[in-house]
């Protein structure tokens, strides 16, 4: 068996704008949901809540944890989504890391996504629903 | 699914687990016995890993005699990785999405 471990994905796109110019289309909420396939609604603070809708139904929250203003985001989706179906399931909670570097062509946007903890909690889980409730809270 | 996804990284976070796996599928079902001599570790260790390697899934225990026999189950191993697959194929439609929408703004602006 190959070693297939992956616990994180690594993406990048150069894209025509210098950083300063490209933070707001990955901060401001209207311009995230013109890229992200989801109508986003973000407040781009530490401890900052996202919530994320997609045209189906599927619905996923987020907590800001990283702004440097033109070189990095950082959020952690909460370990819960809501399905188009309209169950709430648990998901595997994963921090998403957005980072800006200016280049000659104007701004190398590295995204990556790693899972946000290695030890499954072992004590009384929550169920989607109590989750769910606590987000909104 | 996803709740086992998590177990099965979990599972997957330790090195001598990852082994005990690789060995596994190279020598076919093993008890801990047969596995502790192809490792640098002792059967002791090698029960506790097999242990949370079967409560993430990732192995079957069969009695055999006094001791267990035990052998892999890639079903959750797969599922775990078609997990991060379509995580980057998600984040590849965005990022194509989002070079788009500058491209557009900056036209705008020029």
């Amino acid at each position: 068996m190959e070693d297939v471990i992956v616990e994180a994905i690594e993406r990048e796109v150069t894209v025509p704008a210098p950083p300063d110019e490209v933070w707001p289309v990955v901060t401001d909420s209207r311009q995230v949901s013109a890229w992200f396939g989801a109508d986003v609604q973000l407040d781009p603070r530490p401890g900052g809540r996202a919530v994320f809708r997609w045209p189906d139904g599927a619905e996923r929250h987020a907590v800001v944890e990283t702004v440097e203003p033109a070189r990095r985001l950082a959020f952690r989706w909460l370990p819960f989504q809501r399905t188009a179906e309209g169950h709430t399931v648990t998901t595997p909670s994963t921090r998403v890391e957005i980072m800006l570097d200016a280049v000659p062509a104007g701004t190398r946007v590295r995204v990556v996504e790693r899972r946000a903890f290695s030890l499954q909690a072992r004590g009384r889980r929550r169920s989607g629903n109590e989750l769910l409730a606590a987000a909104r809270a | 699914m996803r709740d086992r996804t998590d177990a099965v990284f979990s599972a997957l976070a330790d090195a001598t687990r990852r082994e005990v796996i690789r060995t596994l599928s190279q020598q076919g079902p093993s008890t801990a016995t047969g596995l502790a001599a192809n490792l640098p570790v002792t059967r002791q260790a090698v029960s506790k890993h097999l242990n949370a390697l079967a409560d993430a899934g990732l192995v079957t225990a069969t009695r055999r005699g006094r001791e267990k026999l035990y052998q892999l189950s890639p079903r959750p191993l797969t599922d775990a990785v078609s997990w991060m697959a379509d995580l980057g194929a998600r984040w590849d439609d965005r990022l194509a999405a989002l070079r788009d929408h500058v491209t557009a703004l900056a036209r705008r602006r020029h």
